[in-house]
């Protein structure tokens, strides 16, 4: 499989604040690969400087062989790239349904109004309520379902479990693998790498604003003390 | 909405205008500084503001531009219709600029004020901007004359013309400060000394836009006439409104006490047609305004209303006044000033009274219709020139303890 | 049992029609709040330059018909337009770069730039104003009973409701509103979901000053076409708003019928009062509810 996505030498600053210190990772065309590391490692920061909303960045970000840096955030978008924020960014101001439809269609092949509700059955009992009036679970499945809708294939999805109960997280988890059948490919920002073991292919250590380390999903079992050491859990 | 702003933005607009008010260029240490302060920006601005300071400006340039061998200035200032504004203007000019006499003072509370700053400082005022004739009257000073027309002037000008016409019952529409209840007072005292009532009056404040409630008002009190005591643009969007609402086609009657030329041009012939109004000066009276108003309107592109042409007037006068007094003393320039009948072409038949009343000839004017001018600027027609005697004749007598009897 | 009322009230027919008076100047407050609190919601700017642009919008309308002949009702089209168009120069070459920048410093560029262009226009063409007539379809009234209604004023309410409520339904109803509505939100997200947010932006900014183009026109034939009538409306304008709630439409639109009702009754019972009856008014919603009537807390 080729890379869909391939990051070299990532640098970004928030002000005078340099956060991430020249990041270097490829996530292949179908995959999904996680972003492990503990708080304050630049996870986060490496899924919107990929996005071109973090501050200043330098260094190389290559979706589909076209260089994203020094393009804006709306074109980075419209070239095939969906964004999940951490915070899920579900508008307060706009009904459950003009959450989904908000972001515009960048290219063909997105899944229909119809299948979005067919995976989120609940959204579509509540597609007249205010967004933030979902429980936190239901705003989860509606900030990673409106971005399905546009026809992105690479879905940069930051901590999508954080905070919910371990059933919403098994189902989030049948979504992601879902998606992965689908031909999504998907890069995931994750604290919790049991959660992320059971649907990623492959995870990346990041530490001090640099990837680290390089894990195959398959390896992790013979990895975990390295891992342990790594995340410090 | 923003506390820091609204804490800063009074005390900026006064730093602002009191730049402005230095303001006036290289300054010579030994010259005679006349001031002008007025009305440059609101809604005053038209029937002074900066022409009168182009008129005080000719008549600087016709006495020479300088007397007893020193040259003349003229300084202008924006006193914004503000009493507290003017009179920190005022106090710097008198006492740090040199300034020997301050002109034009439209808008009566801004007179009154700076009236009071002269007292105290001793210096000259020549109004002609400000109506109140409370500045001739209680408040009056001794080195203070109002030079072109008062509310007492304009109450037995138009007032009295309305009543002689059968306009025995008023409603007044009143600017809400010194100069509106000065003119309802004095228009009150005339309407009623000619057999008149009044049967309502209410106080608008300053710069409204809309005057359809109280126009709504004036028709339900039933008077045939409804007095406008108010000027500038507050008369023009009172008349144009009447208008609209169909006072006058409804049997009610608009009498607009202080009506300036500018007024009537801005609002154009087919709104205005009819009106009477009281004036002390027209461009069109004879060949010396025409020639006059000639070389201000190309200047200004404008012809000059009684407040731009009474500042030229006034500085003349002032300014041969202290060549004859050899002095710019004070006292002895006001004492030569009032030595002399003052006539020129703008001023005519005057002499200026102890309480600083300058009492000369006032014009009746009506409005032409439409089909009646020949040109942009043709706008009157004299109805009667009433001699200043009767024109500045108050009712009620005078309270100024100069001449209080 | 409160008969002692009717000793101090006009008559009933007075003051219906002093009501209707007061939602005549409601409709301008409307239209005016309206455009301010659409700039305030998206650009999180306190556009003082609003009184400006109502005036350019009256003196467009002037200039149409004095230089081309053009009459009321293409001024009605052309004006906003053209405004509108010198609203999003301004917004291009000088708003775009107080971005994220603290209330103050939008206010004070506008605020200089409100000074500028009435200084500009006080300078060519004084301060006591143009005339401007009613357009003939619209001259005369109907006597109502109560009152003698001009034609134009019956006018310029219906049309301001009309265009409230429109403005209203394409914020809440439409998919541009909501583009509009989330932006307001969380612009950066809106962005990264492919909007070109800076171009909503310019043009959210030019249609705020439409409005305020549109309500100059409306005015032109009622007061006169004059530099200084922005300046005076401005300030009750934006003690409007406030009272609305900063950026919320519905508040900005129910404020300004309503205050105009308010300052129409003032005019009756305490005249000397009625231009500072709103900002009273706008000192008390602050004490009790800083966000305004329908603003939603910080």
């Amino acid at each position: 499989m080729p890379d869909l996505l391939a990051v070299d030498g990532l640098h970004a600053w928030y002000g005078e604040s340099h956060v991430l210190h020249g990041v270097d990772f490829v996530v292949r065309q179908g995959e999904l690969a996680t972003l492990l590391g503990r708080n304050g490692a630049g996870k986060t920061t490496t899924l919107r400087a990929i996005m071109g909303i973090a501050g200043r960045r330098r260094g190389s970000v290559r979706f589909a062989g076209a260089e994203l840096i020094g393009l804006p955030s709306n074109r980075i978008a419209r070239m095939g790239v969906g964004y999940c924020p951490e915070e899920r960014g579900v508008f307060a101001s706009l009904s459950v349904e003009e959450n989904l439809l908000l972001p515009p269609p960048v290219r063909p092949g997105g899944l229909s109004l119809d299948e979005i509700y067919t995976i989120f059955p609940n959204l579509l009992d509540r597609r007249r309520s205010q967004g933030t009036k979902l429980s936190g679970g239901e705003q989860q499945m509606l900030a990673i379902a409106r971005i399905l809708r546009t026809g992105a294939t690479l879905l940069l999805l930051d901590e999508p479990t954080e905070g919910l109960a371990p059933v919403i997280v098994q189902q989030i988890g049948a979504v992601l693998r879902s998606l992965k059948e689908r031909g999504f490919t998907m890069l995931l920002v994750e604290q919790n790498f049991r959660f992320a073991a059971t649907v990623a292919d492959r995870h990346y250590i990041v530490e001090h604003g640099r990837v680290i380390d390089a894990i195959d999903n398959a390896a992790l079992a013979a990895n975990e003390a390295k891992l342990h050491d790594y995340l410090g859990v | 909405m923003n506390g820091r702003f609204a804490a800063v933005l009074p005390a900026a607009l006064l730093a602002a205008a009191l730049l402005v008010a230095g303001g006036a260029g290289a300054q010579s240490p030994d010259a005679v500084r006349i001031g002008v302060l007025a009305d440059m920006s609101s809604l005053y601005a038209d029937l002074g503001g900066p022409g009168s300071t182009v008129a005080v400006q000719m008549a600087v340039d016709d006495f020479g531009g300088s007397v007893l061998g020193k040259k003349i200035e003229v300084v202008s200032a924006d006193h914004q219709n503000k009493p507290d504004v003017a009179s920190s203007i005022a106090r710097q000019w008198f006492d740090e600029k040199g300034v020997q006499m301050i002109t034009d003072l439209t808008t009566s509370s801004v007179a009154l004020a700076v009236q009071e700053v002269a007292r105290a400082d001793n210096k000259v005022i020549l109004v002609n901007g400000a109506a109140s004739s409370d500045l001739t009257g209680k408040a009056c000073a001794p080195t203070s004359v109002h030079w072109t027309y008062d509310t007492v002037s304009l109450a037995n000008g138009t007032g009295a013309a309305v009543v002689k016409a059968g306009g025995d019952s008023w409603f007044f529409i009143t600017a809400d400060y010194a100069f509106g209840h000065a003119l309802e007072r004095d228009t009150t005292a005339v309407v009623e000394a000619n057999g008149g009532k009044v049967l309502g009056a209410v106080n608008v404040p300053l710069n409204t836009a809309d005057f359809s409630s109280f126009l709504l008002q004036a028709q339900q009190s039933k008077a045939k006439i409804i007095g406008l005591a108010n000027a500038g643009g507050d008369a023009i969007n009172s008349i144009k409104q009447a208008a609209e609402f169909g006072i006058v086609a409804g049997g009610q009657k608009l009498a607009g006490l202080l009506v300036f030329v500018s007024d009537v041009h801005s609002l154009g012939l087919q709104t205005a047609q009819g009106l009477q109004l009281t004036e002390a000066f027209y461009w069109d009276q004879d060949d010396k305004t025409r020639a006059w108003s000639k070389r201000f309107f190309d200047k200004t592109h404008k012809e000059p209303t009684m407040v731009q042409a009474g500042n030229y007037s006034a500085t003349m006068h002032y300014l041969e006044a202290v060549k004859a007094a050899g002095s710019l003393d004070s006292a002895a320039v006001i004492k030569e000033l009032k030595s002399k009948p003052i006539d020129d072409f703008i001023i005519r038949n005057g002499h200026i009274h102890d309480d600083g009343s300058l009492v000369h000839d006032m014009y009746l004017y009506e409005v032409k219709k439409p089909t009646e001018s020949t040109a942009e600027w043709d706008l009157y027609k004299l109805i009667a020139t009433i001699p200043g005697d009767q024109a500045f004749k108050r009712p009620r007598g005078n309270e100024c303890p100069a001449v209080k009897g | 049992m409160f008969s002692w009322l009717h000793i101090a009230m006009p008559p009933a027919p007075a003051l219906f029609a002093q009501l209707l008076v007061g939602l005549i100047n409601g409709s301008f407050y409307a239209l005016l709040s309206l455009g301010l609190a659409i700039i305030f919601g998206l650009l999180n700017i306190i556009n003082f330059a609003h009184g400006a642009q109502y005036m350019m919008g009256a003196f467009c309308a002037w200039f149409l018909l004095d230089w081309w002949g053009i009459g009321y009702w293409p001024a009605l089209v052309i004006a906003p337009f053209a405004v509108g168009a010198v609203g999003i120069a301004i917004e291009r070459l000088l708003l775009r770069r107080l971005a994220g920048l603290d209330h103050l410093y939008g206010l004070l560029l506008t605020f200089g730039l409100a000074l500028v262009i009435e200084g500009l226009f006080r300078q060519r063409y004084g301060s006591s104003g143009l005339p401007y007539t009613i357009p003939a379809e619209l001259i005369g009234g109907k006597n109502l009973g109560f009152m003698f209604l001009p034609v134009y004023r019956g006018w310029v309410v219906v049309f301001s409701l009309t265009v409230c409520l429109a403005t209203w339904f394409v914020i809440e109803r439409t998919r541009l509103g909501a583009l509009l509505r989330a932006a307001t939100e969380n612009a950066t997200l809106v962005q990264a979901f492919g909007i070109d947010v800076p171009r909503l932006v310019t043009l959210t900014y030019g249609a705020g000053v439409a409005l305020a183009a549109l309500a100059g026109v409306l005015a032109a034939p009622i007061y006169q076409v004059s530099p200084l009538m922005g300046a005076n409306i401005i300030i009750v304008v934006f003690a409007v708003v406030v009272i609305g709630g900063m950026g919320s439409i519905l508040g900005a639109i129910v404020s300004g019928f309503a205050l105009g009702l308010i300052e129409g009754l003032t005019k009756v019972f305490y005249p000397e009062a009625s231009n500072t009856i709103i900002f009273v008014i706008m000192a008390l919603v602050l004490l009790v509810k800083p966000a305004g009537l329908f603003g939603r807390a910080a």
